[in-house]
């Protein structure tokens, strides 16, 4: 959209140059309207035979240096005009540009008149001074005409590959100088050069005198032996045997116009032959140079900076300075512009466009009672406008580009932000419960204050974990609460059978009453074992100042020694390191998991069998494992033995709640370690072992 | 002049019963439901010894308000809890009210009556005292049971009835190793656990290290139980 506009903005514009000019040339045809006399043809020093519609000669400011090369000239001369293929006569059917091809440019000082020709030539051949006809070699002829006398004709002949050239003053017929003497008033240089030569002609305006008309003709002879003339080109249209189309400047023409000039524009004014009579300023931006730049010296970086915009210009087409060149070949395009107006008398205006250069002409015609005279025909280059709009046009893709750049980091920052909070989010919640189920976190840390809908996600599945964990803390209390409220009536009980074997001392054996005590031994096993559990988690908080360092083996061994004088009906078999190992934390609590895991061994082992109780030290680990002789764990448990209330046990009498490894596990963990209990290989038991991190 | 023994337990049952077994003994008892009765009655005359149960009906720690009441009217007065709450909050704050014992239910009524008796002589004690009655001394550690009072350094702890029998019994035989059987017997309290021995041998060692960081006397033997390491 914004490209849109930039082009209907740069049509606009265009438009608007377009009808300026219109108005410009309508000005300037007016001013000029009714002066015949600046068109009179004897009004104009001095005529160049040329083309129609070619440029005139290059009003030089400064005399040429002669000893310039052609090079130079060449660019002093402005762009050389061509006379192959359509502009060449007398070329014959066998033309070949490759074998002759002309060029040439020619300017006018004060003092000189000056002429450029660059030929191209496969065989080049020079003056033979041993034959008295001068028209069998390479030549220029040069041939003037002032108003009424017959024309004077002049040759100019090289000898050799460089230096000045021979002039001679000619017969009609070109084979015979009127004179021997060679004529040194016309400088003239030729030079070899590798696809053919160049000349170089310096005429004293004086020679040429006022309103006179000239034109040059090019010979090419390429067979040494017969030193045929095979082809001859010539700058005027008609051939060497008319004085054809003229350019003409009319200094008083040109005077009038000069204080017109416009920027980056070019006036002609041409009279009803389409020749040009004046003309002002060029098409040339002010400061453009012909030859281009030479990149090898910059600086790294402004060859990197040149670069850049390069693209940016072959992105955007942006028109380069050459294609001046090719609106300057391009002349002929005035053509219909200018016969419109001359033949037509209409105003008329276009814009051109070549290649990505954009030119506007407008042509129109001077009137002098009723008749038409010439035409202004004023060409401007629209690349103003264009550049307007490509510098537009780049600040809007730069801007674009930016915006859109911002808009794919903060697209990019903010989902990379949202799949970390995610991220974090799942971590966290995973990290809150362990693989089994168990709550270990009972809140979501980070992300709860973000006040967007991951926030409130956050925040809901913290909330749903604070009461997953109330619920939770709940439970654990529960048996707290249970042991609590039944050792009232326990109490109530037991100081019952109490106060009933003080009163009647006669029960004190009493079989019932016996029972009645153990079954209230057997009911306090229980409540103690739920409350010892229940308030396990809150003690080993309020034990963990109580930590130490102390020697692993040294507390089993001591332990193991006491298992087996309370336990005489099993083997117990150590199997330590002779090192000490040194773990952190509380002796007690670690005695505690010890009697649990030998409980358990003892209980589920078989009468007279072997415990077997080792400590591993591995690189990182110490291994604490308690192996028994006796039933395998079934399957289904082996992952959930851990839980509370999980036991595998089927005797009645024999009160297990499955508390004792759930006690095991809680104290292992407060320890940082871990627990895991599998069959022994040969199913003829089972090993608990809980591994310790060392230095921890 | 019959000794007077407060009981306030709000379970008319177990109130009964502890009521029946200390008139059984002799003693003069009046029982009470709740705190507001208690109260009122404390005021016009203190008992020599009360009984208390921390939660009475929907007061939860009704128990507590008689206990800091009663030590208001009297620094001596004996006051046991029975009570069936069992955890180390509870314990530390009838510490701090400068009760004398902390009996968890059910409690058996021989040691409930064992107990009245021996509180009841070390208050007596306390109030005519009889010089040079220490039994045990070491270098640093000074036992009276009659008053049952430690000191540790010349400086007085203040354990409770069970936690100063631990103490004794352990000091008693220095460097000799007292089972965990041993020291549940010490407590008299029926069922008990190891952990409740460990407990009981945490709390002491924190008494002392109140008064002496470097307390290192009292020494675990893994599996097996404690010692008073020799000096």
């Amino acid at each position: 959209m914004g490209y849109k506009s930039v082009r209907e903005m740069e049509s606009f514009l265009l438009e608007g140059q377009r009808q300026a000019l219109e108005l410009t040339a309508e000005g300037i045809a007016s001013l000029l309207s009714g002066r015949k006399d600046l068109f009179s043809g004897l009004a104009g020093v001095p005529e160049v035979v040329g083309l129609a519609y070619h440029p005139i000669p290059t009003e030089l400011k400064e005399s040429l240096p002669f000893e310039a090369s052609g090079t130079q000239w060449a660019e002093l001369l402005g762009p050389l005009a061509d006379y192959t293929g359509s502009g060449s006569y007398e070329c014959g059917i066998e033309f070949s540009p490759e074998s002759f091809w002309v060029r040439h440019a020619v300017g006018i000082s004060d003092e000189y008149f000056y002429a450029l020709f660059d030929v191209v030539d496969d065989i080049v051949i020079y003056r033979d001074p041993d034959r008295l006809k001068l028209d069998h070699s390479d030549q220029v002829r040069l041939t003037l005409e002032s108003p009424g006398r017959s024309p004077d004709r002049y040759l100019l002949l090289s000898r050799k590959k460089e230096g000045r050239m021979s002039m001679y003053s000619m017969e009609a017929d070109w084979r015979t100088p009127i004179t021997g003497d060679s004529l040194t008033i016309v400088a003239a240089e030729f030079k070899r050069e590798k696809t053919g030569y160049t000349v170089r002609i310096r005429i004293p305006e004086d020679f040429i005198g006022k309103s006179t008309r000239l034109f040059f003709e090019v010979l090419d002879v390429d067979d040494k032996k017969s030193r045929e003339i095979r082809t001859k080109i010539s700058t005027s249209p008609l051939g060497s045997e008319h004085v054809g189309q003229v350019h003409l400047t009319s200094p008083k023409l040109a005077e009038l116009i000069r204080p017109l000039h416009l920027r980056a524009a070019n006036i002609t004014i041409w009279d009803k032959e389409y020749r040009v009579r004046a003309q002002l300023g060029s098409i040339f931006p002010e400061g453009y140079k012909l030859a281009p730049t030479d990149t090898s010296d910059m600086a790294l970086l402004d060859r990197v900076s040149t670069l850049t915009l390069d693209v940016m210009d072959w992105l955007l087409r942006i028109p380069a300075t050459d294609d001046f060149d090719s609106v300057v070949a391009l002349n002929r395009l005035d053509e219909p512009l200018l016969q419109h107006s001359i033949r037509e008398g209409k105003t008329v205006s276009e814009l051109r466009r070549h290649g990505g250069a954009k030119v506007i002409a407008a042509a129109q015609p001077i009137w002098a009672e009723d008749q038409i005279i010439g035409s202004v025909l004023i060409k401007q280059s629209g690349n103003r406008v264009v550049t307007i709009k490509h510098a537009t046009l780049s600040r809007f893709v730069i801007l674009f580009l930016g915006v859109f750049l911002f808009l794919a980091i903060a697209i990019g920052v903010f989902a990379t932000r949202l799949t970390y909070r995610v991220t974090r989010l799942q971590r966290e919640t995973e990290q809150a419960t362990t693989i089994d189920g168990r709550l270990l976190q009972d809140y979501i840390r980070s992300g709860t204050r973000a006040g967007d809908e991951l926030g409130n996600l956050t925040r809901s599945i913290s909330s749903m974990l604070q009461n997953l964990g109330q619920y939770t803390r709940y439970l654990e209390k529960l048996p707290d609460t249970l042991a609590h409220e039944m050792n009232n009536p326990l109490n109530v009980v037991n100081s019952s059978l109490d106060y009933l074997e003080y009163q009647h001392k006669e029960l004190v054996d009493d079989k019932y009453l016996n029972r009645a005590r153990s079954g209230i031994f057997r009911l306090r096993t229980i409540l103690t074992s739920l409350t010892e559990a229940a308030n396990l988690k809150e003690a080993l908080r309020n034990e963990q100042s109580d930590e130490e360092r102390f020697n692993l083996v040294e507390l089993v061994t001591g332990c193991v020694d006491g298992y087996q004088l309370s336990n005489p009906s099993r083997t117990f078999v150590n199997h330590f390191p002779t090192s000490p190992l040194f773990i952190h934390g509380t002796p007690d609590r670690i005695a505690q998991l010890l009697d649990k895991l030998i409980d358990n061994a003892v209980q589920f082992g078989r009468e007279q069998s072997t415990i077997i109780v080792r400590i591993n030290e591995l690189p990182n680990i110490i291994q604490l494992s308690i192996i028994n002789d006796g039933p395998s764990l079934p399957t289904e448990l082996s992952e959930r033995v851990f839980d509370p209330m999980v036991s595998s046990s089927t005797d009645a009498r024999h009160s297990h709640l499955g508390l004792g490894l759930y006690i095991v596990r809680e104290i292992a963990e407060f320890h940082g370690a871990t627990v895991i209990a599998k069959n022994r290989a040969d199913a003829n038991g089972v090993e608990v072992t809980v591994s310790f991190t060392k230095n921890s | 002049m019959p000794t007077t023994i407060a009981v306030v337990e709000d379970d008319a049952d177990q109130r009964d019963t502890y009521v029946d077994v200390l008139i059984a003994n002799g003693y003069v008892v009046n029982a009470y439901a709740d705190k507001p009765s208690a109260q009122s009655a404390f005021r016009t005359a203190l008992p020599d010894l009360a009984i208390l149960d921390i939660m009475l009906g929907q007061d939860m720690d009704g128990g507590f308000d008689l206990c800091m009441e009663l030590r208001n009217q009297s620094q001596t007065v004996p006051v046991i809890f029975i009570t069936a709450r069992d955890s180390d909050i509870d314990r530390i704050s009838s510490q701090r009210m400068m009760a004398w014992d902390y009996i968890t239910k059910p409690v058996s009524l021989a040691f409930l009556v064992a107990r009245v008796h021996a509180l009841l002589s070390i208050a007596t004690h306390l109030q005519s005292p009889v010089p040079n009655t220490t039994v045990l001394t070491t270098n640093e550690l000074d036992i009276d049971e009659n008053s049952m009072s430690i000191q540790w350094r010349g400086q007085r702890l203040n354990f409770t009835l069970t936690e100063f029998q631990i103490v004794e019994s352990l000091a008693r035989r220095p460097g000799h190793v007292k089972t965990y059987d041993a020291l549940i017997d010490v407590t008299r309290q029926g069922l008990v656990e190891k952990n409740t021995i460990n407990g009981y041998i945490r709390r002491i060692r924190s008494k002392f290290r109140e008064i002496d960081t470097a307390f290192n006397r009292i020494q675990t033997v893994h599996g097996t139980g404690y010692k008073w390491a020799q000096d």
